[in-house]
């Protein structure tokens, strides 16, 4: 495969990428302009995304360019245009409608989605037979036990004495555990970003410059 | 101070160029471990695998540049495999932060793999703001969230897009996830319009998602860069033409092993001297 030399993509990336790096070794100022370019690009950017996916397409063409059948539109239209009068401080409580609305659409979605969407079907998930031969069975014993024996150490309205107490042990290694394999997957997801940028600088940068240079 | 107590205090910067070393020599020259198959990728991968040619599924890229190295591969595998079996994919995405460059980049080496058709094979329809409220309204229709694709060809004038109009004709849903999406995908879609839910997710993620796989909540699921090589490593043994193209998972596990090593190696050495300066304390005391 012929390896074409780093563009000018590449290098901006890689320079990014190793004054991110710098910060191993000490907070300095290379790191803090990779940030504050990263905060400022990612400000920029999805401006221009909401812009052009959504403003427009949802927006914009289909209340200017087809009135009479979206007017409707200009409902939403205007409560986004409301929400920042709060700049302006006499009429910032206009903008408090919007944000009644936003808040109330979200409440709603959110209200049933939890419940339809998580407690009911996980407290369906933890009723689980214990007649289902020895290994399946003995699998949901320990399901039915661990989420047991946390709810009871999240139980605090009673002191954890006499029986509570041991079965909030249990619960906490139960605890301890999860907390365990939650450690392990962070540990391979922070390798894994580790791994991206590796790859990048070997593969798309060091390699092809590298081969440029010298040949090979 | 003695020698246990100074390498107690080892100069974590020292750590940082070990962890370095060990994630540069497999990225330079590759081991090629095996990878085992687990039940949550196989699920996944057997659901598409059943599907007929013709149908559809909805790819959503709920993530960012930061994930790619995890969430890339699995898109990948899933397009690769979708190609493979004629299977129509309809790619959105309700991540602001890259989500959409992620699908068209990841569309794009599509068509470099295997000559797959924008709006023929597959769509791009691009990004919505307000992840549940367009995963909700895309329940009724499909249009009136997405009314053309990210290049601006109108919903209706898309081949690939003929006689689907929500999730009702759809096979499956896949989120590529990181944040919150993933669950919304689960708890939202899912419960209210019962489509089937499959995740590729990052693995800080990964275990709450187990729960809901375990509650039947998602077909299965795909955790991290494991799970990425693990469906990388599928679609090679089905589909043995596709075994030249890129595994950037799989290579990448390599990596994940050698550094896992060097870290559960210091972990075990930490542990070990403060023990033993425990003990020599003790005893000077």
């Amino acid at each position: 495969m012929e390896l074409q030399l780093p563009g000018i993509g590449e290098w901006v990336a890689a320079f990014l990428t190793l004054c991110a790096f710098s910060f191993l070794y000490k907070d300095n100022i290379l790191y803090r302009f990779a940030e504050s370019v990263f905060v400022g690009v990612s400000f920029g950017y999805y401006i221009g995304l909401a812009k052009i996916n959504t403003l427009e397409p949802n927006l914009f063409r289909p209340l200017f360019g087809n009135f009479g059948e979206q007017w409707s539109l200009i409902v939403p239209f205007l409560l986004g245009v409301i929400l920042y009068l709060r700049y302006i401080p006499k009429l910032a409580w206009v903008s408090n409608w919007s944000l009644a609305v936003y808040i109330g659409y979200y409440i709603g979605v959110n209200l049933l989605q939890r419940l339809q969407g998580e407690i009911l079907p996980q407290a369906k998930g933890t009723m689980l037979p214990l007649n289902v031969g020895l290994w399946p069975t003995l699998c949901n014993l320990v399901v039915i036990i661990g989420v047991v024996t946390v709810l009871i150490y999240f139980f605090f309205s009673s002191p954890h004495k006499g029986v509570l107490k041991p079965t909030a042990r249990i619960g906490i290694y139960f605890l301890m555990i999860s907390f365990g394999a939650s450690f392990g997957y962070t540990v391979m997801g922070r390798v894994s970003l580790l791994i991206g940028r590796l790859t990048f600088l070997v593969n798309d940068w060091a390699r092809p410059l590298v081969h440029g240079a010298f040949g090979g | 101070m003695n020698w246990a107590h100074k390498l107690l205090l080892i100069d974590r910067r020292i750590i940082f160029v070990v962890v370095f070393v060990g994630a540069l020599i497999p990225i330079i020259w590759p081991i090629g471990l095996a990878v085992q198959i687990s039940p949550p990728v196989k699920a996944v991968f057997d659901r598409v695998e059943a599907m007929k040619p013709g149908d559809a599924i909805m790819l959503s890229f709920d993530y960012g540049p930061s994930d790619g190295p995890e969430l890339d591969p699995m898109a990948n595998s899933i397009l690769r495999h979708c190609a493979k079996k004629g299977i129509k994919v309809i790619g959105v995405s309700l991540f602001p932060l890259g989500g959409v460059e992620m699908a068209i980049a990841r569309f794009m080496q599509l068509d470099t793999d295997l000559k797959a058709r924008n709006g023929i094979d597959y769509v791009n329809l691009g990004y919505k703001d307000g992840a549940p409220a367009p995963m909700k309204a895309m329940g009724d229709r499909i249009e009136s969230v997405f009314p053309c694709d990210a290049n601006g060809v109108p919903y209706s004038e898309i081949p690939v897009l003929e006689g689907i109009r929500s999730y009702d004709d759809l096979e499956l849903a896949i989120s590529l996830a990181t944040s919150i999406i993933g669950e919304w995908w689960i708890n939202l879609v899912n419960a209210q319009f019962g489509i089937d839910v499959a995740l590729g997710t990052t693995a800080v993620s990964a275990p709450k998602y187990y729960a809901f796989m375990e509650a039947k909540q998602a077909i299965g699921v795909l955790g991290g860069m494991k799970g990425g090589s693990e469906y990388e490593e599928l679609v090679a043994r089905a589909y043995p033409d596709l075994k030249g193209l890129s595994r950037s998972a799989t290579m990448g596990m390599d990596v994940q092993s050698v550094v896992h090593l060097v870290i559960i190696f210091f972990i075990l050495f930490g542990n070990v001297m403060f023990i033993v300066t425990k003990r020599m304390t003790r005893g000077a005391n």
